[in-house]
């Protein structure tokens, strides 16, 4: 009989979803922010610091829960967060005029250290190191 | 904002992330020091958050008041709930876990100082 698979939420992954819980916290309370105070100057931009909150709160239950449903959440939050942060980063830098103001993916996250960009190819990494047993 | 006390959370905040990244190396998990030293600069987070909401709530305005008292709630919260999870499961990972929960603490004390601009 094969082992289940090694739990995301153990061990160095408490780390992974520690900083995923770090930015779903503050990506959807700074959407919040932009959303209820401002939506009108840039409403792009505002929705796509929403997406990105929504993507990371996904990540955050799909890395902290057990099983395979919880898996594929992480796959394909995990997946399109490293989607999103690219096509993000490219369109901010190759058309400034329509992203004025920043969002957590605006030039691949370097307004958050390069985090956003780094956190989604260790989430792969994790995710596809953890999918068989020992 | 106090600027000794500005300064003293964010002096705090980053020794408490070498101290996390210590006991990961150490390969120990988080013990009762560990907690006590989170407390400790939790207390001095609060007692910052208290005094800051005072001075908007008395009429200091900012330029943006939302977002600083939001960031000023995210300062206190983020440590306590950071350590639960770390110490949830000991390992040497907890340390870790708390070094980023303090680490988005510095972040979030850097942003409060760089929003707080009293108009007038």
């Amino acid at each position: 009989m094969a082992e289940p698979p090694r739990a995301t939420a153990s061990g160095p992954g408490r780390v992974l979803i520690a900083v995923y819980g770090i930015f779903a916290l503050s990506a959807t309370a700074r959407a919040g922010v932009q959303i209820a105070g401002s939506f009108s100057e840039a409403p792009i931009p505002y929705l796509l610091s929403a997406l990105a909150g929504v993507v990371y709160i996904l990540a955050t239950i799909g890395l902290a829960g057990h099983g395979p449903g919880y898996r594929k959440l992480a796959w394909g939050a995990v997946g399109f967060e490293l989607l999103g942060v690219l096509a993000v980063g490219t369109l901010s830098i190759i058309d400034a005029a329509d992203f004025p103001d920043d969002t957590v993916w605006s030039g691949y996250g370097r307004g958050y250290g390069f985090i956003p960009l780094v956190l989604p190819i260790v989430g792969l990494w994790w995710l596809r190191r953890t999918a068989h047993p020992r | 904002m106090i600027t000794p006390l500005v300064v003293a959370t964010m002096v705090l905040t980053g020794l408490l992330a070498l101290f996390g990244l210590t006991i990961t190396i150490l390969n120990r998990p988080p013990d009762r020091v560990a907690r006590i030293a989170v407390w400790a600069v939790v207390a001095v987070l609060a007692l910052q958050a208290v005094i800051a909401a005072v001075q908007v709530f008395a009429g200091t305005a900012l330029p943006e008041t939302s977002t600083f008292l939001i960031y000023l709630v995210l300062s206190v919260c983020v440590l306590p709930i950071a350590t639960q999870f770390a110490t949830a499961e000991p390992t040497r990972w907890g340390g870790a876990v708390i070094a980023a929960g303090a680490i988005a603490t510095l972040v979030a004390v850097q942003r409060i100082q760089s929003l707080w601009i009293p108009l007038g």
